[in-house]
Order: structure tokens, then sequence, then C-alpha cells
């Protein structure tokens, strides 16, 4: 198909006003305007015609309308296969289509024969991409868009991705495919899981969960009603079976059997009665006749027994006599021993006393004595201690220290030396008196003697009697008597200390000290005599001593020779003792043997008189033994005779007795018929009970009720997962069939799109290619130089140079599928610079060869390179 | 003249656990209102005796509730009497059952529980055979031969079982002689087990369930009013409406050009009974992807009408014209889908069910494509 000419009437800013296109030719044809001249209205014009049937008023048709209103009128004239036809739409008043031939001006179709026309024009017959190739500036699909989508900016720069998708769209279905399948798997995926398994929390698990339970739920019902029959069966069978049991007829014939039975059996015990009764008197017959004939055959044998037994008897006292004579000896000769020994040991503790005592009696005596001993050294050493001390007290005020006595001396012979050295310097006088001289003459008021010399010290004066006093004075200097000052200070201070007036009393002092102290020396050595250990320690032993009390024994002068006594008693008491008790040891042994001796001979004594009572006893006094023994005789041969009797009649009962084990084993028998027939009536009405009790108990839960509630409801549930599964067989073939279709388009379409797209790609970018998502059908990248890019980030001029190209590819492709289709570009290459475009030219022109392209454009300049038919639009008035 | 009303079949205590919502217990309330219904009628009509010809219970041990309400509501209508016959669901192998219904039921309650003669009015005499088990094995009728009654007495049969096929549980052997009221001398066989009333022959008769519980029987649930003149006269028989609930198999047959939608709303009842119709509209013959999914569509929208309404369209065969195919899309991949569909429809060399679940898929795409396209 191609488009030769378009002409439009009242069609948006053309309000009561038409335009024409005319000359399209084939290959490139350019239409460039300015904007808003109407290039854009032309291309919607267009496509309404082709796309917008003229009996709707959808937003695309109403967007045609000019806002004065109006019907807009679109006209196009093209050429086909089959002639060349004008198509004619009329939208809102008067709505129209027509088609008709030019070649003969004849009206081929109209109306909706006019839209079916138009439709296999662009479709050719069966689903094609024809509304592909109408390409706008920034837009790729002629897919229905909202106005605010379309004038969004994001819109106007449409992907790529969008672009290669509105065409794969449009042959996979499109949107409403993807829809479809996206319902189909919705309602699929509310069923099952991906691997078409029922979804947990699902209505289809739901379902089955339940359609489970009431299968659980109808089995457990199905054994419960299962057991409610069977126990209504069995009740059944126990009811019927417990009135054949109640039945009167085989009730009688039971008790009759067992009376049979019970009188027979008691026949039979009577019988045995009798027998034991004769058995138990032959028994005893048979006893008595043994016994008599014990009895005689003893008698018979006492009397042969009793003279031996008397002669034993005699010998056996003898020997008993013998036996306690030998006792008695034996016992006082133990008693004797007894006796000495008793004696002997009281005889050595006497002595072994007596000389405990004298040993006492003797330690207390030597006690004493030393006790005096002590007691009177004690006394003497006190005495010399006090005489001790007392010497030592005088000593003490009499002792002169040693050596003062000899300085004492030594100082006295100083000072008499110095002294006599004093007298012989001094002057002195001396008067020779004339005889007769009446008076001496007083110096110093002392009478001078007769020869006296006397010296003086500086003046002197001399009383002469009667003369006057006489002065002489030495007048030299002053002698220094220091010396002799001293010396007797010293002698003084000496004597003084010493306490005594002069040397002599000294000297005597110091004699008397020695004498002391001689006298202490002694005292001393008498004290360390009489208490060596010390004065302390004598006491305590005073005391010690004076502790002991006194014996009690009197002493006689002899101590030792009264203990060498007691000594000598002791041992022959001892002695004694010993020599008794061997004696009793030896008297002991010889007792006992006669006391066995006699308990022997009594025993046998014993027996031997136990014997004959015994035998006097069976044989009675001896007067009456013949009469006696004939007696025993007579009896036993009676007895004899009862006997045999008594067997006879046992002999005979026993050969009639009846066989009482059968008689009771019948009885018993016939007894447990009856007793049988009553336990098992009795069980029967049990189990009956028990039954009734089970049946009322689940009648009362109504599980046959809930078996057929749960059985219907079982169907009901699994009809519905039965329904559920259908849905889903159907939902899969569902969206199977949807699944092969798109991938039967795809591999229909895209593919030799593909193939016409690369070298149309070779036009624009050397080296490029293009590679698809193989689920989504999406391009995916592009690639080129050997570098890989993401669609989605290449530039917009790239993108719409790719949306062109690819329109260009599938019109190839229709038109060698003979369906050649415009490619109709509005604005298509805005984002493209001047060398691309220049490239895109090329490419259209090189397309244009078989193929009708038409493009609007306001880059006039731009496009003028484009070269081709250029189109004009005039004015045009239908 | 002797008059009584026949009827059996009451199940009382069913449950209907196939259905869900409240509609189980209304069905099992409509079984116990029966009992009124019969004694309604029995009233207006001059009849004394009601015979119930088995299976009044549906279960051998019905729960105490059902048993002791049903007991009541008959003491209630008394002096009418009520003859009961243990069934095959209600049989004497159930014999807690009947010695509890031996203890509690009032006087106007007759059980009879023997193969022994009932006394019911001087010169009329009914035979019972109750059945002893659930499959008794035997023909429990055989017995009303060899019983004799004076010249002249009008006799009646009370029997539960089947006759030839008429057995609602499909058993074979327990078959009563269908020519038994002849061979007993019977005025009248009342019989019971089937649950849509048939005349087996002028005196022989099921009477059916008086509240039907199945789609099974077309017939609306009766109970027959039998007026007997004399032991010889032909008995006269009227059927008396007694059902609550309504069971209908509605058959919806269509042909290309019909419109369901119309032709349904021809066929489902006035609007004041569906609520007491449970109705199973079996739709056959042929129909377009639009037809199909607006007859789903209606039985939808009608369906709160009724007690139950359900739609079974196995029957139904979609016809598809191109047109129903440009609805979904005129090209392109859906189209092919659609078409790939339809072949598989209708190609005769695969399975029923496959083809089946490639018409449904169909169905679907359209309805799919329908809800995208709007």
């Amino acid at each position: 198909m191609k488009i030769t000419a378009l002409r439009l009437f009242n069609v948006k800013r053309f309000a009561n006003r038409g335009v024409a296109i005319e000359g399209i030719g084939n290959g490139v044809n350019v239409l460039c305007a300015v904007n808003e001249f109407g290039k854009s209205t032309s291309f919607e014009a267009l496509h309404a015609l082709f796309f917008q049937p003229h009996s709707g008023t959808p937003g695309d048709v109403q967007r045609l309308r000019p806002y004065s209103g109006g019907s807009p009128l679109v006209e196009a004239d093209i050429a086909t296969d089959a002639g060349r036809f004008r198509l004619t739409k009329q939208y809102y008043g008067g709505r129209s289509a027509r088609v008709t031939d030019l070649a003969t001006g004849r009206l081929v179709a109209q109306a909706d024969e006019a839209e079916n026309f138009i439709a296999g024009l662009i479709r050719g017959g069966t689903a094609g991409p024809a509304g592909l190739l109408w390409v706008r500036q920034g837009l790729t699909g002629i897919e229905k868009r909202s106005k605010s989508e379309e004038d969004s900016e994001k819109q106007v720069r449409a992907s790529l991705l969008e672009s290669v998708q509105g065409e794969v769209e449009a042959v996979t279905g499109g949107r409403r495919m993807a829809e479809i399948m996206a319902a189909t798997q919705d309602a699929l995926a509310e069923l099952v899981t991906a691997t078409g398994r029922p979804k947990t929390g699902g209505r289809y698990a739901a379902a089955i969960d339940v359609r489970d339970r009431l299968l659980a739920q109808e089995e457990r019902l199905v054994g419960d009603v299962r057991t409610l029959r069977e126990a209504l069966d069995r009740r059944a069978t126990a009811v019927k079976r417990l009135a054949e049991l109640d039945n009167a007829e085989d009730r009688q014939a039971r008790a009759r059997a067992v009376e049979s039975a019970q009188a027979a059996f008691d026949a039979a015990k009577a019988q045995g009665e009798a027998l034991r009764t004769a058995e138990a008197e032959g028994k005893l017959a048979r006893e008595r006749r043994d016994a008599a004939e014990r009895e005689l055959s003893a008698y018979r044998t006492a009397l042969d027994q009793v003279e031996q037994k008397q002669a034993a008897l005699q010998a056996a006292e003898q020997r008993r006599e013998a036996a306690v004579g030998k006792r008695h000896a034996t016992g006082a000769g133990v008693e004797q021993a007894h006796a000495e020994v008793a004696a002997a040991e009281a005889a050595e503790q006497e002595a072994r006393q007596l000389l405990a005592r004298l040993d006492a009696a003797l330690r207390a005596r030597e006690a004493q004595a030393r006790h005096a001993a002590l007691s009177e050294r004690l006394a003497g050493a006190e005495a010399a201690r006090q005489a001790l001390e007392a010497a030592e007290a005088r000593l003490a005020t009499e002792a002169i220290a040693p050596g003062a006595v000899e300085e004492l001396q030594a100082l006295e012979i100083d000072i008499a030396t110095l002294r006599a050295v004093e007298e012989a310097a001094r002057p002195s006088v001396a008067i020779a008196y004339a005889p007769g001289a009446a008076s001496p003459i007083l110096m110093e008021s002392a009478p001078l003697r007769e020869g006296e010399e006397r010296g003086y010290e500086g003046q002197a004066e001399l009383v002469i009697p009667g003369i006057g006093t006489l002065t002489l004075r030495s007048n030299r200097p002053a002698q220094d008597n220091s010396r002799l000052e001293k010396a007797v200070a010293k002698r003084r201070t000496l004597l003084a200390a010493i306490g005594v007036e002069d040397l002599a009393a000294a000297r005597a002092r110091q004699i008397r000290a020695q004498q002391i102290d001689a006298e202490r020396r002694e005292l001393h050595g008498r004290l360390a005599l009489l208490a060596p250990e010390g004065l302390a320690k004598l006491r305590a032993e005073v005391a010690a001593h004076g502790a002991r009390g006194t014996e009690d024994i009197e002493l006689t002068d002899d101590p030792a020779q009264a203990q060498a006594e007691a000594h000598a008693s002791l041992a022959a008491a001892e002695a004694r003792r010993t020599g008794a008790r061997q004696a009793l040891r030896a008297a002991e042994p010889a007792r006992a043997r006669a006391d066995e001796a006699f308990v022997e001979a009594e025993t046998a004594l014993a027996a031997l008189k136990a014997e004959r009572t015994q035998i006097e006893a069976i044989l009675g006094p001896e007067e009456a033994r013949g009469a006696r023994l004939q007696e025993l005789s007579e009896r036993f041969e009676q007895r004899d005779r009862h006997g045999a009797s008594a067997q006879a009649l046992v002999q005979r009962l026993r050969a009639t007795v009846i066989d009482l084990e059968s008689a009771e084993a019948a009885l018993r028998r016939a007894r447990s018929v009856a007793d049988a027939t009553d336990k098992e009536a009795a069980t029967l009405r049990e189990a009956i009970a028990g039954l009734n009790a089970e049946i009322s108990t689940r009648s009362d839960e109504a599980v046959e009720e809930m078996w057929g509630e749960a059985k219907e409801a079982l169907a009901a549930a699994s009809a519905r997962v039965e329904g559920f599964a259908a849905e889903i067989r159907v939902l899969q073939r569902l969206a199977s069939a949807l699944e092969a279709a798109r991938a039967q388009a795809r591999d229909l379409y895209l593919k030799p799109v593909m193939a016409e797209l690369t070298p149309l790609l070779g036009l624009l970018f050397d080296d490029a290619s293009i590679t698809f998502d193989d689920k989504t059908l999406l391009p995916q990248t592009l690639r080129r130089n050997g570098h890989e890019e993401d669609v989605e980030r290449l530039s917009g001029g790239m993108r719409e140079q790719l949306s062109v190209l690819t329109r260009l590819a599938f019109a190839r492709l229709l038109a060698r599928d003979g369906r050649p289709a415009p490619v109709i570009l509005d604005d298509a290459l805005v984002y493209s610079d001047d060398d691309r475009i220049e490239r895109m030219f090329d490419a259209l022109h090189r397309q244009s060869r078989d193929q009708q392209i038409i493009v609007f454009s306001c880059r006039q300049r731009a496009f003028q390179k484009l070269g081709g038919n250029v189109l004009t639009m005039t004015d045009w008035q239908p | 003249m002797f008059r009584f009303l026949h009827s059996s079949d009451l199940h009382l205590g069913k449950r209907f656990g196939n259905f869900t919502g409240d509609l189980p217990s209304r069905l099992r309330e409509a079984r116990h209102g029966v009992i009124a219904r019969l004694a309604q009628h029995a009233r207006e009509q001059g009849a004394d005796t009601i015979l119930l010809a088995g299976d009044t219970f549906d279960t051998e041990t019905p729960a105490p509730e059902v048993r002791r309400q049903a007991l009541a509501e008959m003491r209630h209508h008394a002096p009418l009497r009520w003859v009961l016959l243990p069934g095959n669901h209600d049989s004497l192998q159930a014999a807690p059952l009947w010695a509890m219904l031996a203890a509690e039921a009032p006087d106007n309650v007759i059980l009879a529980t023997a193969p022994q003669p009932l006394d019911l009015a001087p010169g009329v005499v009914l035979l019972p055979a109750p059945c002893t088990t659930r499959r008794p094995g035997r023909d429990l009728t055989e017995w009303m031969e060899s019983y004799a009654t004076p010249e002249g007495t009008l006799r009646l049969g009370l029997a539960h079982g089947a006759i030839r096929s008429f057995s609602e549980d499909a058993v074979a052997g327990d078959v009563i002689a269908p020519d038994r009221a002849r061979r007993a001398g019977l005025a009248y066989l009342a019989l019971g087990d089937w649950h849509g009333a048939v005349e087996v022959d002028s005196r022989t008769r099921y009477s059916g369930t008086p509240e039907p519980d199945r789609f099974k029987h077309e017939a609306p649930g009766t109970a027959l009013l039998v007026s007997l003149a004399g032991a010889n006269a032909l008995p006269e028989v009227t059927a008396l409406p007694t059902a609550s609930f309504a069971w209908r198999e509605l058959d919806l047959h269509l042909l290309e050009g019909d419109d369901p939608v119309t032709a349904l709303a021809a066929l489902l009842p006035e609007a004041r009974a569906r609520r007491q119709t449970l109705a199973r509209l079996i739709a056959t013959g042929r129909t377009h992807l639009a037809g199909h999914a607006a007859l789903a569509g209606a039985v939808t929208e009608a369906a709160p009408d009724f007690a139950l309404l359900e739609l079974v369209e196995a029957g139904l065969a979609t016809a598809c014209a191109p047109d129903d195919l440009d609805l979904i899309d005129r090209a392109g991949a859906l189209r092919e889908a659609a078409d790939a569909l339809l072949a598989e429809a209708g190609d005769a060399s695969r399975s029923a069910a496959e083809r089946e679940v490639a018409r449904a898929a169909l169905a679907r795409l359209y309805s799919y494509a329908q809800a995208v396209a709007s």
C-alpha cells in the first residue's frame, strides 16, 4: 500500500478549513514546515483514518475535533496491488466511511464494510504490526496513551526500551497479553505454587485440607458406625441366643436330667456309705482280735520272764548297796580334804597377816625414831642459825674496814714525827730555878717546871710570880705546819669513820671483830652439818616423818626375831595348804567314780524294778494267773471268729457296690449343662446390657447421622477439590497456550525483524548489534566498537534512531511479505545531531527503494539534506 | 369405606452434610415438619390412620432429640393413628431403637415390628412386613399369603423394599414379589423405600418420600390418600402435596442462536418459590463464548434467591465464532493462543477431558480479555 494524497477538513486547528497534501510519491517524501503549520494534525488525521472506526468517538477522535466543534473529515488516496482507492471518513455529525475506486469512481464499500477494507489494508489479513510503522516525535507506538502521558517530558523522551517494547507488544499481544498472562498466573498462584503444588493457605490447599479432614472424619465415623452396627448385630445374636436358652422345654429337660443324675448319685453314695461302715466294722473286729492276740501272747511271755527278773533284781540291789558304801567313803575323804584345805588356807592367811602387821609396826617405829632425830637436829640447826644471825649482827657492828687500823696507826706515827719536828724548831724557854724560888713561873697559865723546855709560837707570856709578866716574842715567820694539820684531820676523820676515839680503841675493836667472825664461822659450820640441804628441807622432812601414825602392835624388844618367826610360820602355812589341796584333788575323782557307779547301779535297779512291776501288772495277782490266762485265750478265740464274719460281710458288699465316680460324673455333667446354660444366659444378659449402653451412647452421639453427614460433606469437598483441580488444569492450559503463542510470535516476527535491523544498524553505527533479553523480549544491550551498552543508558537521539530503524526493519519485513506499508515519521528525529541525521537519511533512502516513507518535520534546514520528494500543503475544500 | 394416608421414607434426622450454611438445618427441619403436614392432610381428608412404610428414621440409632421430638409431634395429633414400619434404614436390627420407641410411643403410635396382623378397624387388618435387618435377603411379604382372614376382611399390606429395580440403595436380592398384592389377596400394598411415587399396579404403590432429599426424582414430595370401598373394590388413590422443599433438575438445552440468559429466566421458578428450591441447572447443547460467560454470570446472579442453585455445564459445548475471537484480539499472539485453544477444543482426536480443558481455557481467556479491555 502506498499513500498518494491526504486531505483533511475541519480537523483540529483547521476549523471549517481544509488542507491537502497531494502528490505523495514512492520513496522518501518530506513535508517540512514550521511548527503549528499543521504537520502533526495531518499525521493524527491520517492515523485516525486508518485506525479509528468512523462510528466511535474515543479520545483520539475527540482530539481531532476543532474547538468550535464540527465533523472532522479525512480523506486519503492510496495505491495497492488491487488498484487505487480513495478512503474517506467523517466523524461525529454525518459520520461515514467510504471507499471509492479512483479508477472507476465506483463506491467500493461504505460504513462497516469500508472499515473492514481499511483494516485489511493495514493488517494484511492476519496479525501484522502495521501500526508500528507510524512514528511520532519521541513516541514509539500507537498504543493508547493518556494525554498527560503524552505531554510529559518523560514520555517525550521515551526510551528505546519502550520503543521496542511497543513493537514487541504489538506482536506478542501487547499489554493485554501481559495482563491476561498475569491474571492467569495470579489465579493460578492463588491455588498452586510455581511447582504446581497446592499453595499453603490458598483456597485449593484449604479445600484439600477440608477434604482430607473430612476423609479422616468419615473414616473414623465409618469405624464408629461399623462398631455400632456390630454392636447391634451382636446384640441381636445375643438376644436370639438368650431366647433359645430361656426356652422352657429345654430348661425343664435340663432340670430333669439333673434330678435323675442326682438320684443315681445319692443311691451310689448310700451304698458306698454301707460298705464303708462294714469295712470299718471289719477293721475294728480285726483290730480287737489282734489286740486280744497280743494281750495273750504278752501274758504268756510275762509268765516266762517273771523268775529270771527276780534274780537279776537281787543282784542289782547288791551292786547298789556296794556302790552306796563306796560313795559314802569317798565322800568322807573328800570332806576331810576340803576341811584340811580350808584350815590350811586360814592358817596361811593368818600368818600372812601377822607378818604384814609386824612389818608395818617396824616401819612405824623406824619412822618415829627418825622423826625424833630430825626434830632434834632441826632444833639444833635453828639454834645455830639464831646464834649465827646474832654473831653476824654483832660482827656488823664491830667490823672495821680492813686496813683502817693499819692506816690509823701509820697516821699516828706520822703525826708524832711531824710534832717532834715542829717542837724541835720552835723557840723555847727553860728555867733553872734558883733554889728556893717560891713560886714557879706561869707560862700560858701553866707552871713552867724546872728543866722543862717549853716552846712557844710567836709570843709567850711568862708570869713570873712576884716579878711580873715576861713577854717573849720570837718574831720569826709563821711556821708551815699544814702537813701535821692534814694528818691530824685525817686521823680525826678516820677515827670518826671507825667510830672509836683512838687507835687503841680501834685495835680493841678489831680484835673483837675477829673473835666474832671466828665464832660466826663455827656456827656456820654447825648449821651446815645439821641441815646440809637447808632448813626448809629439814623442816619438811620433820613434818613428813611426823605424819605417820603410831602402830597397833606392841613390839617386843626384838622385832627382827619376831619378823623371822612370822616368816617361818607363813612358809609352814603355805606348805600345809599345798598339801591339803593335793589331797583334795586326789580324793575328788574317786568320789566321782563312786557316784557314777552308784547312779549306774540305781538305774539298773530301777529298770529291773519297773520290769518287774510291769510284768506283775500284766500277770496280776499270782493266785489268779491261771484263770486270767484262760480268760485271755477264750477272748482271743471269740474275737477271731467275729473278725472273720465281719470280713465276710465286707467282701459281700464290695461285690455289689455301684461306681460312685461314674454317678458323680454323670451328675456333674448334668449340672454343668444346666449351669453352663445359666452362666451363658447371665453372660448374654450382661453383654446385652453392655451393648445396650454402647448403642445408646453412640446413638446419643448420633454417629450414624454424623457419618451420613460426613459422607455427604466429603463428597461435596471432593467435588470442590476436583473443581479446583479442573480450574488449575484450565489455567495451566491457558497459561501454556499463551506462552506458546507469545513464543511463536517472537519466533515469527522478532527474529526476522532482527535480521532486517542488523544491516540498518550497520548504516548508522560501525560494527553495532543489539541483544535481546530472552524472557522479556526487550532489547538489552547495544554492542558497539566492542563495548556493551545498556540500552537504557543510550542517549535520546540514539534511542530514537534505533526506534526509526526498528520500524524500517518492520516495514522491510512487511514489504518482503508482499504487504508493503508506508513508514510515517512525524518529527521523529528531534534528538539526533546533524551527522547522525545524515546517516539516518542514508538509511531512509536506502529503504525507500521499495518503500514509501513520509516524513513530517519542522526542521527545515536539517531536512533539506534529506532530499526526496518535497511535499506541500494546499488549501482544500471537500 | 376405609381411608388412610400412605407415606414412607421420612428419614428423620438426615443431616445433609453435602451442603453448607444453614441449608442442612433447614432441610432437616423440613423433614420434621412433614409429620404435621401429613397429620393435617389426614384430618382434612377424613383419614384416621397414617401408614409409614419404613425409613421413618434415617439411621438405626437416631439422636434422642430426633426420636423424641418426632414422637411428641405424633402424639400431638391424636387421635390420628400412626403406624410405623421398620425399614432398611431403621430395621429391627436396631432393637434398642424399637425398644425405646416402644417404651416412649404414645397410644396413637403403633409400631409394626412383627409380621403379625394388626386390626386397624372392624374388618380391616394390616399385614406388616417389618425389615428384620438392613438387608433381610428374602421377601418379607411372603407370610401375607399364608395368613388367612375371615371372608370379606379388608387386607392391607405394609412393606419396605425393592420391587424389580426400585431400590434406593441399589441392592439386589431383597426383591418383593411384584404381584404380592394379588397373591396375598391384599386390597392395597403400601410400599416404602423408593423415594419417588410409583404405581406398581392398581393395588400396589410406592408413596415416595413426602419431603424429597435428592435430585434423583422429578416429582415433588407427596403422600397418598387411599380410599377403599371394599375388599374387592380397587383403591382410590390421591396424591397430596407434602414437600416444603422442591428439588429440581432444570434442563437447559441451548441452540447456538439461543440467548442463554433468556432461556434460563424462562426455566427458573418464580421468585418466591426459589427460597424453597434446590435447583440443579443441567446445561446442554451449544452456545458461544459470550453466552457461556453470560450464563455463568446469570446463575451466579440468581443463586442467592435459591436454597441452592448450581450449574452443571459439562454438557454444554462452546461454539466459537470469529467475532468471539475478535473480542479477545483481532491479531497477535493472543489471537494465536485463542485459535490454538479453539482448535484443541474441537479436536476430535483428543480426549473429552482435554477438549473440555481447552474449551474452558478459551472461555477463561475470553473473560480475561473482556476484563482487561474494559
